[in-house]
């Protein structure tokens, strides 16, 4: 039974979830940290899992830089303006902007590393350099989700509007190709 | 190559002829634009297509980092002509993230007649230089300045004399600040619009940083 769950598809994001902004992001963060455990798994595995490399792909081609675009040009230029000195925002939101620059170059060369087990037909543990890009880019998002965990999602909740979560609400799913009517963009 | 945009523009005629026969008639009679819109020249922002608009309904000036310089001429004319005669009611001045103009304005690299022309961004960037070197990521600099680029032009917009004229005439006029993110095509408004002098005023008091 575990075996089986451990096997299941990475479990899709609910797009109601997109009316909750802050939620959803921290939902994505949850969905991040499962995306690292399937990594460290499929790491030691010598047969080629087709369905899982995959799944990985898209979430680096797809999910991730929609991420960061959500947290990038949408929730740090929102919290700059709305936060207030005490919360000495500017020195988390360059630390984690730096994050993201590394993430992406770590996360390309995760799914290079997919693309290759594909290309070879055999699974992770057959590639030498495996084991060190996975662990690399597993430790980027562990540190890095757990600042905005703590420190990030909480400011947010905190400085943010319902206007302002509203107008994010709205800007996140037309992100993904929901266009929503209700309410008033700020 | 070029024969391709020809080839394209009949297709577009014909096509909006098609689903609408007076179309192009109606549209030589006048020119009525509601909105005047300052952006960059980058061929990724396409003033009309990311409102919605139809040709006739914004009236633009584009130029490299959407700036509102109050002795450019080009631009002067502009905003002459569409507040005198055309009488639009909203000025939007439309940076966008990652613009070119403003990271070359904040490196050391030189262009050529380009760095003139972007120099009062370099002096925006230098007036904020300790706030903006504390942001470690270069990216996250420049888009930090790329808003601030936008309040600058807001705030020089409503001091132009041929706004605060309109004003003084009892013209109703906006102007907004916007930004545009070429990776989802989604516009944010900067909350930075002024509609009367004293709203400018306040505009030049609030603090560019969080702890400005």
């Amino acid at each position: 039974m575990a075996e089986k769950a451990k096997r299941a598809g990475l479990e899709p994001m609910p797009l109601d979830l997109l009316n909750e902004p802050l939620v959803w992001l921290f939902a994505e963060h949850y969905r991040h940290r499962d995306i690292c455990a399937r990594l460290t798994r499929l790491s030691t595995e010598v047969v080629c899992d087709e369905p899982a490399l995959r799944e990985v792909i898209d979430f680096f081609e797809i999910d991730l830089p929609l991420h960061i675009i959500d947290e990038e040009d949408d929730l740090f230029p929102l919290l700059r303006r709305r936060c207030e000195p005490e919360d000495q925002i500017e020195r988390v939101l360059g630390m984690l902007s730096l994050d993201h620059s590394r993430d992406q170059t770590a996360a390309a060369k995760v799914k290079d590393l997919m693309e290759r087990a594909l290309e070879k037909q055999t699974g992770l543990a057959c590639l030498a350099d495996a084991g060190t890009i996975i662990a690399n880019f597993c430790a980027l998002q562990k540190n890095h989700i757990a600042l905005e965990n703590a420190v990030v999602l909480p400011i947010a909740r905190l400085r943010l509007s319902d206007s302002d979560l509203g107008a994010l609400s709205k800007r996140l799913s037309a992100r993904r190709g929901r266009f929503v009517t209700t309410g008033s963009e700020e | 190559m070029i024969d391709r945009l020809l080839d394209n523009n009949l297709s577009w005629a014909a096509t909006r002829v098609r689903i609408d026969p007076g179309y192009f008639q109606r549209l030589s009679l006048q020119q009525s634009p509601e909105y005047l819109w300052i952006g960059c020249s980058d061929s990724r922002v396409p003033a009309n297509e990311i409102v919605g608009l139809d040709p006739g309904e914004l009236f633009v000036h584009r130029n490299i980092a959407n700036l509102a310089p109050p002795r450019d001429i080009n631009f002067l004319s502009v905003l002459q002509y569409s507040i005198d005669i055309l009488k639009v009611r909203h000025i939007i001045v439309c940076g966008h993230y990652g613009c070119g103009g403003v990271r070359a304005a904040l490196t050391e690299q030189r262009y050529g007649l380009i760095d003139h022309w972007l120099q009062p961004v370099a002096d925006l960037a230098h007036e904020h230089e300790s706030h903006l070197q504390a942001i470690s990521d270069f990216d996250t600099r420049v888009n930090v300045a790329c808003e601030h680029n936008v309040r600058t032009q807001v705030e020089s917009l409503g001091k132009n004399p041929f706004v605060k004229d309109a004003w003084r005439r009892g013209q109703k006029l906006s102007i907004h600040g916007w930004i545009y993110s070429i990776r989802d095509g989604l516009l944010r408004n900067l909350e930075i619009s002024v509609d009367r002098p004293k709203a400018v005023d306040a505009l030049s008091k609030r603090p560019w940083f969080p702890d400005d």
